[in-house]
């Protein structure tokens, strides 16, 4: 095993990357390579990788780059993350990147592609819509022809074909990176203390931008850590982080979570990254079906998503239940329509399930966090102090 | 384990860092206590000496306290098992020292907070100052240091005043140029801090009044051991329509130091309940 604060400063540094050195110096070494940027919501990267392309994510630039262009495209009623990637474009850091993915995650990002589009950034720009017929031959067929579109983009690109025996294999590939951060989450339900959720997130994150074989062997350094008996455990409670799946709160607010009394044991944070529950059908005959059917069956749940039969309020509940948390923070960007409009919903099913919650806004440049502290330091101790439920 | 345990609360305040030994048991003691000002000393080496010097003056070791705690700035405080926020902590704190009171006032460096209380110490409302630094106890450091005084003098020095003089405003900025002008206008020191005394008392008052809070209160923190603001407060409130009931202790720095003494106890023996990994540790 390699020694882990390597493993986690190089993560950290991937992850903040905002010159995507990694992706260039990836794409250079072989000129038939392709570099895709998508944005953090589901995007099955399997395609991309099937077709000789590495899937880039772009979350925004948090608290890194000083915002001056971005602004002019957009009102101050609209969140931060489209400004920061207009800023990254407009500043050249996206020009390596051929094609981009804007996933239906809202009005905001879906203008955000016909604005790239009028920039004419990139060989091709693609508003990846989803289906909100959740029948095969309906809503699968779509989302199938989605993706296929995609492929085609790249293969114009490049002029690699992808056979199914390469894309069940990057499926494989995906498969193992998904199992792997599942058995993370799961040792660090118990264990919490053994890695702080900021280390957590550099990992996690780092995986957006570079290649999943590259991430696997991480993730499995991780893992290997996380079975040692290491750190000492603290008397704080455990939460959930509701809301934060697109624009990223920013490090300092992760930690002051986490300073103010809290083990956060599941999140929605870099959601992309999370997104499958069970394994795809990795040996079939049409593996872009198996990705289509595992959308549909398989997804976890989020506000950007429709989901049909299976009230998101529900599976919140069942996510706290799971992870055996005492509580969840609602945490989502200032202006964001589908967070904020699921919240009365979410709240809801909370209140009814008698699970105690708080609920703030941030935006990825928030700097104080002396509010937000205060707020977290109250919501443990009434837990900690005025609650039968405890974390142990 | 019997059900007398030691526990340990360090409370990283805004100028002064505060520890306190406990037995935690039916009746709880302080076994020894310990208050540093801050100065330009790191705060995370400062509370670990501060711990390490009581452990050693008590013959103690770091596996006999059962379960420590920090509040305020926590973060600062690396060996511990939990921590608390600071109203909580204050809260048991200040019931702690007087166990009938159902308001206790935390006046800081950086804030003042009011906070009413049921039997247990349990927090029911709360109302603190904003951002403005005019209405905490760093605002009397710094203008004492422009005086002249040492801010242990300052309580004594208001004492004397017969003719306080207000400060026009209630930011700490333009505070801070009315009391350069008093001094060139020939004011005496006396009335100067008596007037800054009555300024902060003021919001106080105002404080206690939209909590409505409920008598007899408490104040906690560093600055309900200035006996000019302790002074300022009732004054203001004889003039006020209000009937409370307002005490303070000599100790009262500690209250959140306590606090956290106090609930770490709490916490042990229900953490020992739940058999939890934490206790086990």
């Amino acid at each position: 095993m390699k020694n882990i604060d390597q493993i986690l400063e190089h993560c950290k540094e991937l992850a903040f990357d905002l010159e995507f050195s990694y992706a260039k110096n990836w794409k250079s070494a072989q000129t038939d390579r392709v570099l895709i940027g998508y944005m953090p919501i589901y995007f099955p990267r399997e395609i991309t990788h099937a077709a000789n392309a590495l899937a880039v994510g772009i979350l925004g630039t948090g608290d890194r780059k000083q915002i001056i262009k971005g602004d002019a495209f957009y009102q101050s009623y609209i969140c931060h993350i489209p400004r920061g990637i207009i800023e990254l474009a407009l500043d050249g850091n996206l020009d390596e990147i051929d094609g981009f993915i804007f996933p239906s995650i809202c009005d905001v990002i879906r203008n955000l592609s016909g604005t790239f589009q009028i920039l004419k950034k990139g060989k091709f720009v693609k508003y990846l819509d989803y289906p909100q017929n959740f029948l095969s031959h309906i809503g699968g067929k779509f989302y199938k022809t989605e993706l296929l579109h995609i492929l085609h983009e790249i293969q114009k690109i490049n002029n690699i074909e992808v056979t199914p025996e390469k894309l069940n294999n990057s499926i494989k590939l995906y498969n193992i990176n998904q199992r792997l951060l599942k058995e993370i989450y799961n040792i660090r339900q118990e264990y919490p203390w053994r890695i702080s959720f900021e280390n957590l997130y550099y990992v996690v994150r780092a995986g957006m931008v570079i290649t999943v074989e590259e991430h696997n062997k991480i993730l499995e350094d991780v893992l290997e850590f996380l079975n040692i008996n290491n750190g000492e455990p603290m008397d704080k409670i455990k939460v959930v982080i509701s809301g934060a799946f697109c624009e990223q709160p920013p490090i300092g607010l992760i930690k002051t979570i986490e300073l103010a009394g809290c083990y956060i044991v599941d999140d929605d944070l870099l959601l992309g990254s999370r997104w499958m529950k069970g394994d795809v059908a990795d040996n079939t005959d049409d593996p872009l079906n198996a990705l289509s059917e595992a959308y549909m069956n398989l997804s976890t749940f989020s506000s950007s998503v429709y989901s049909v039969g299976k009230p998101k309020g529900e599976q919140l509940v069942q996510l706290i239940k799971e992870r055996n948390a005492d509580g969840i923070i609602f945490a989502a960007p200032s202006f964001c329509d589908p967070a904020l409009l699921d919240l009365p919903v979410m709240q809801k099913a909370c209140d009814d399930a008698n699970i105690r919650y708080i609920s703030f806004q941030y935006n990825e440049n928030t700097g104080q966090y002396k509010v937000i502290k205060e707020q977290v330091g109250a919501f443990s101790d009434s837990i900690k102090l005025w609650e039968d439920t405890v974390s142990s | 384990m019997s059900n007398e345990i030691i526990t340990l609360g360090i409370d990283v305040g805004g100028s002064y860092i505060k520890a306190a030994l406990m037995h935690y048991s039916n009746n709880c003691t302080i076994i020894d206590k310990k208050c540093e000002k801050v100065r330009k000393r790191n705060p995370s080496v400062l509370s670990e000496e501060i711990i390490e010097y009581l452990l050693e003056k008590n013959n103690l070791k770091h596996t006999d306290i059962a379960y420590s705690a920090s509040t305020g700035e926590g973060e600062m405080v690396t060996r511990k098992t939990g921590h608390f926020y600071s109203m909580t902590t204050h809260a048991k704190g200040g019931q702690f020292f007087f166990p009938e009171a159902r308001t206790v006032v935390d006046m800081g460096a950086l804030y003042v907070r009011a906070i009413k209380i049921n039997h247990e110490g349990k927090v029911l409302d709360y109302k603190m100052t904003g951002q403005c630094a005019s209405g905490s106890g760093q605002f009397i450091e710094n203008i004492s240091r422009y005086l002249g005084l040492a801010i242990e003098e300052v309580g004594s020095i208001s004492l004397q005043s017969q003719n306080p003089e207000t400060p026009s405003g209630i930011c700490a900025v333009l505070a801070e140029t009315d009391v350069i002008n008093m001094v060139s206008r020939g004011i005496s020191t006396q009335n100067i801090i008596k007037g800054i005394h009555l300024s902060i008392a003021n919001r106080v008052i105002r404080l206690l009044s939209s909590l409505k809070a409920e008598s007899p209160i408490f104040l906690t923190g560093g600055m309900a051991m200035n006996t000019g603001m302790v002074q300022a407060i009732n004054e203001l409130k004889t003039e006020s329509k209000y009937k409370w009931d307002i005490t303070t202790n000599d100790d009262a720095i500690y209250a959140g130091a306590y606090g956290a003494a106090l609930w770490s106890g709490f916490r042990f023996f229900k953490l020992k309940e739940k058999k939890s990994i934490i206790y086990a540790a």
